[in-house]
């Protein structure tokens, strides 16, 4: 096996250290803030004493009730739109390539490395041109407008994480399809899709994800009245954190472990690997 | 009937040129106007690059050089941390394990970013657990005044942005395998040299796609230098934040925005030609190439 003199044996153990140190710095604020969550006092940061009460304010607070509800709406709305637009997109790059492809990679690639902040202060201003100058009236509409913001990075995504997998595929079940007489509609939503699903999935889940997390494109496009859960995070940060903003957030990170667990689990019966789901997962 | 071959792209296509490209087209123009009196935000009648000028007045030039080099120097530290741990879980740990690391990476790149950068704060606050913790040990006498400096941003952008360096790292390493290392070790190459001479030079594709995934971002970034830098800004993203929401000068705004997006093109192209400089004397003299399925 792996022959380990002295030199070897004590990079071996650096190397554990330094893997469990950075894995312990990448889990510190998350440990933090869950074990703030059950903090008694008034302030996230100064802890007090054990106590379920930020938990049950979440219930009893109307601002956060409302904030998460707008996160939850958004997030599913974006999520949608971003996948039915990424996924058809997808399947055209990988299945019907053709010079128009470059020039929409191109587009895709521009989306992906623009600041987010540009992003934002670009939306803000055309928001208002459509909804006050234009007239139509949707895009006055708070969750209209975090819903559109929010797609346009995710649509890339999605489109990169579909094409990748179905480059992967062989096209000869699309084909043999075909062959058999059956219509090209029918051979899109009987063999194509499936063999996409696990992307489509993953897709679907980091786009929501994407969503629950954004909050750049959301401070500057939301309207009063439905400010997403990030965004009234981001105001009470000038007023003092309290610890229910604790306890929203562990509640949120186990339902996206949860989200994520379920995913994984579909990619491995898809027969991925564990990389395999790594890169699908990291959209690369 | 035949449809044209990108018919299933084009409602992608229509949403992203309708939300994306006209909007930041319009962010563009207005950065060639100017702001008309106190309570207009932009005018375009005159045009001029006349805010660009202003944008790089050295207020607010100390902000671009001071992004850059925070972008710079996360960039490197997330390599530089990034790089054993990936060796680590690419080589050292048993095959079962490396899923649940990999998990474990992700687990804080799907937690909310604000939030995780929230829990600095909280650690790294004068009253926080850190300078708690270090008074009681006695390496520090009194509060620990790091919170809303550029070691605080830098901290929290490494930490932000760590997972999106492992994750493509972690990919190409484990392409890489453990057969051409064996290789390597069998023809008399030490570990150094196997290192340099294999591991690194195959894994370059994922250091690079993990160095492009850190910096463009980053160099954007707004969020953590907020919480952990304070209100006075010092990246450039809260300039153009704050032209936008506070001083009502969209068309400075739209300037500093621009050349944000000119910076990092500019940056990741330097870094290109620099890549390319360097490998030269390595042409074709030690060449080794994976197949996509090897």
């Amino acid at each position: 096996m792996r022959r380990t003199h002295r030199h070897g044996l004590g990079r071996e153990v650096a190397l554990w250290i330094w893997g469990i140190l950075v894995l312990l710095f990448l889990f510190a604020p998350i440990a933090v803030i869950v074990v703030s969550s059950f903090n008694s006092g008034r302030l996230l940061v100064a802890w007090d004493g054990f106590s379920f009460d930020p938990y049950l304010a979440i219930f009893e607070k109307p601002a956060i009730r409302d904030a998460v509800w707008v996160s939850l709406r958004v997030g599913l709305f974006s999520a949608l739109v971003a996948t039915t637009l990424g996924t058809l997109a997808g399947i055209a790059l990988a299945r019907r390539p053709g010079k128009w492809s470059a020039w929409f990679i191109g587009l895709l690639l521009l989306v992906t490395v623009t600041p987010e902040i540009v992003d934002a202060v670009s939306l803000l201003p055309w928001f208002v041109t459509l909804g006050q100058d234009v007239g139509i009236a949707a895009f006055n509409d708070g969750l209209v407008r975090l819903t559109v913001g929010h797609s346009i990075f995710s649509t890339a995504v999605v489109a990169y994480i579909v094409r990748a997998r179905l480059v992967g595929l062989d096209a000869n079940l699309e084909e043999a399809s075909a062959d058999l007489y059956a219509p090209p509609i029918r051979t899109f939503f009987r063999v194509t899709l499936p063999l996409a699903l696990p992307a489509v999935l993953a897709g679907g889940l980091l786009s929501f994800t994407l969503s629950l997390d954004n909050t750049i494109v959301s401070a500057f496009v939301q309207v009063s009245g439905s400010t997403p859960w990030p965004v009234y995070v981001l105001s009470a940060l000038r007023g003092g954190l309290r610890p229910e903003i604790g306890a929203v957030s562990t509640v949120m990170l186990v339902l996206t472990l949860v989200a994520l667990g379920l995913v994984a689990i579909v990619l491995r019966r898809a027969g991925d690997s564990a990389t395999d789901i790594a890169r699908t997962m990291a959209g690369s | 009937m035949r449809s044209p071959r990108f018919a299933l792209a084009i409602p992608a296509w229509a949403w992203l040129v309708l939300f994306f490209v006209v909007p930041v087209g319009y962010v563009i123009w207005f950065s060639f106007g100017y702001k008309p009196g106190i309570f207009g935000t932009h005018a375009n009648d005159v045009l001029s690059f006349d805010r660009y000028v202003e944008a790089l007045s050295p207020t607010f030039f100390q902000t671009f050089l001071n992004t850059l080099w925070v972008g710079l120097a996360g960039t490197a530290l997330c390599l530089l941390i990034a790089f054993p741990v990936v060796y680590w879980m690419a080589v050292k740990v048993s095959p079962s394990k490396r899923g649940l690391l990999i998990a474990l990476v992700m687990i804080p790149f799907w937690t909310n970013f604000l939030v995780r950068t929230i829990g600095w704060q909280v650690i790294l606050a004068p009253e926080g657990w850190l300078s708690t913790g270090l008074n009681t040990i006695g390496v520090l006498d009194g509060p620990l005044e790091i919170l809303y400096t550029r070691t605080a941003v830098l901290i929290g952008v490494v930490y932000n942005y760590l997972p999106l360096m492992i994750l493509p790292l972690f990919v190409a390493f484990d392409r890489v395998g453990a057969p051409l290392r064996e290789a390597s070790k069998d023809l008399g190459a030490g570990p150094i040299a196997t290192l340099a001479r294999v591991t690194i030079p195959l894994a370059r594709p994922g250091i690079i796609a993990g160095v492009l995934l850190v910096f463009i971002p980053l160099m954007g970034d707004y969020i953590t230098a907020t919480v952990l830098g304070g209100a006075k800004g010092n990246m450039v993203g809260q300039l153009v934040a704050s032209q936008f929401q506070t001083a009502q000068n969209w068309a400075l705004g739209s300037a500093m925005a621009v050349l944000l997006m000119l910076v990092i093109a500019l940056s990741v192209a330097i870094g290109a030609v620099i890549l390319w400089i360097l490998s030269l004397p390595f042409r074709s003299a030690h060449r080794l190439v994976l197949g996509p399925e090897s």
